[in-house]
């Protein structure tokens, strides 16, 4: 797989509890507007470069209390119809790889549902490694394994804008599940 | 998907009586040197005393358009104070420098190495008003209200802020939590606080484990003033239910936002204004329009109870009223439960 994909924005209006919903349901728009995926096979593992444009990198958080980082994520399904809006649903697992501009290590991130999300130390041998240079980051992911993606083929990315402030479920995401093709 | 909060069995309370607040911030100091002593919270003040009026910690706290909650109590984007401009650094100061210049020509003035922008207690006893005829401060101690329908917890999609179903008191599950700051944007009081290094968010936990053991909060058994009181609302022999509901001098604080704070504030009663001769008038210094900004509609009434009392003891009566909030005997500021232990006062 190597294609530009369109993102929009995860819909608001499903987040859980009161707020988010309503103090951020004029974010409709995607802050990052799109993204280049490429994933190919690695060994037993995958090699999977996520890009984008991105004019206002936030790398560093420490000691503020109101800046949040540039993230990514790529998700695969755990079963063969979790959904992925939703991010999973209970007994219908989600995982994927989290990385986040002010660590170093990724996460490696499980959820059954929106708010459910359990993160953890990724397999060992999972790297990530980040760069931004002319308004663009680009994060390769190396994972020595990951069977949902082997057994599903699919996989959905999110990006998450920090100097828009954005955070969980404000996020630009993939049109659904990509076939690997 | 709104949350629902069940109500609690029972909801532990605290009562402020602000015409005794010396602004000695001796509760601030009890509780940041008991809880709040990580990297990650060198900032923040589960507990702190303002001057009012004044822009609060963090600075303009009570302007509406830092609340999650509109006036009305509908649910708005709030904001997340800064820790510039907002909470105020933790500074940094040239000690080394200044011991160094002991013996030089020039010496070395102590002062903080970064730009000085705002901090807590910033605007101390600024307050407002002309002198001498009409300036006035009073201090206005704050804690997290352990609200009825807390906006921090309506806002955290993970779900990691609960209400404790014996007592009422809102914690964040720091195991859960994943920093995402909802909370602090959504408090109007900002009274959840970002730990920038553990990243999650923290707050007032009414010092639970002393509740537990029959102990009051280490910020109202501090305070030298003896203006706290600690108790359940629905204990009628408790002093919360006398202020709060028998004598209703204890309100809250911007109950416009419709979140129902279980921390209640004696309002503090005025000296006269002064005429153009420096004669006494009828008109309280603090103008009772501020004060409703702050405590709302209520605070009039309020003020008329603690004035009536107050006359009453001046002409030779007496008034229970009065007798509870001079605090005579200590113990009966605090009434938690069977095993409580008593204050040596």
């Amino acid at each position: 797989m190597n294609k530009t994909i369109t993102l929009s924005a995860a819909p608001t209006g499903m987040q859980p509890g009161g707020y988010v919903p309503v103090a951020f349901a004029d974010r409709t728009e995607a802050a990052t507007p799109s993204a280049t995926i490429e994933a190919v096979a690695a060994g037993n593992g995958w090699r999977i470069t996520l890009s984008w444009a991105c004019a206002s990198p936030v790398r560093h958080t420490a000691n503020e209390t109101d800046r949040f980082p540039d993230a990514c994520a790529v998700l695969a399904p755990v079963a063969p119809d979790s959904p992925w809006i939703t991010m999973g649903e209970p007994g219908k697992a989600v995982e994927g790889f989290l990385w986040k501009a002010d660590r170093e290590q990724p996460l490696h991130i499980r959820a059954e549902g929106l708010g459910s999300a359990q993160r953890a130390a990724p397999p060992e041998g999972t790297r990530v490694t980040a760069d931004w240079r002319d308004g663009h980051w680009q994060v390769v992911f190396e994972i020595p394994a990951w069977s949902a993606l082997a057994a599903q083929r699919q996989l959905a990315v999110a990006v998450w804008a920090g100097a828009a402030q954005e955070r969980a479920g404000l996020k630009s995401v993939s049109p659904g599940w990509l076939p690997l093709g | 998907m709104k949350y629902e909060t069940p109500a609690p069995d029972r909801q532990i309370a605290m009562v402020l009586d602000l015409n005794k607040c010396l602004g000695c911030h001796t509760c601030t100091v009890a509780c940041k040197k008991m809880w709040n002593t990580d990297a990650g919270t060198d900032y923040a003040y589960w507990n702190n005393v303002e001057t009012m009026p004044g822009k609060g910690f963090p600075a303009n706290v009570h302007d509406p358009a830092t609340a999650g909650r509109d006036l009305d109590g509908t649910t708005k984007r709030g904001q997340i104070p800064d820790l510039d401009t907002g909470y105020g650094r933790a500074w940094t100061f040239n000690h080394k420098d200044v011991l160094a210049s002991t013996g030089a020509p020039v010496k070395e003035w102590l002062r903080p190495r970064e730009e000085v922008k705002w901090g807590p207690n910033f605007d101390e006893d600024h307050g407002a008003g002309e002198y001498p005829r009409e300036n006035h401060y009073f201090y206005l101690p704050r804690l997290c209200n352990h609200c009825t329908h807390p906006a921090c917890r309506d806002a955290c999609p993970r779900g990691a802020i609960h209400k404790r179903q014996q007592d009422g008191i809102v914690l964040v599950d720091q195991d859960t939590c994943h920093g995402y700051r909802f909370c602090v944007e959504a408090c109007p009081y900002k009274k959840v606080y970002y730990d920038h290094v553990r990243q999650v968010s923290s707050k007032c936990i009414f010092c639970l484990p002393r509740i537990e053991e029959g102990v009051a909060p280490a910020c109202a058994r501090q305070c030298p003033g003896r203006l706290r009181f600690v108790g359940y609302r629905d204990d009628p022999e408790g002093p919360i239910h006398k202020l709060v509901d028998r004598w209703k001098v204890a309100i809250p604080l911007h109950p416009e936002y419709g979140l129902g704070p279980n921390v209640f504030y004696v309002p503090p009663m005025s000296p006269p204004r002064l005429d153009a001769d420096g004669r006494p008038t009828e008109e309280p210094r603090i103008p009772l329009a501020f004060l409703e900004s702050l405590f709302g509609k209520a605070v009039g009434p309020a003020l008329e109870v603690l004035l009536a009392e107050r006359a009453k003891t001046r002409n030779g009566g007496s008034s229970e009223l009065m007798d509870l909030l001079i605090a005579y005997d200590w113990n009966q500021n605090f009434k938690l439960d069977a095993h409580q232990r008593e204050v040596l006062s």
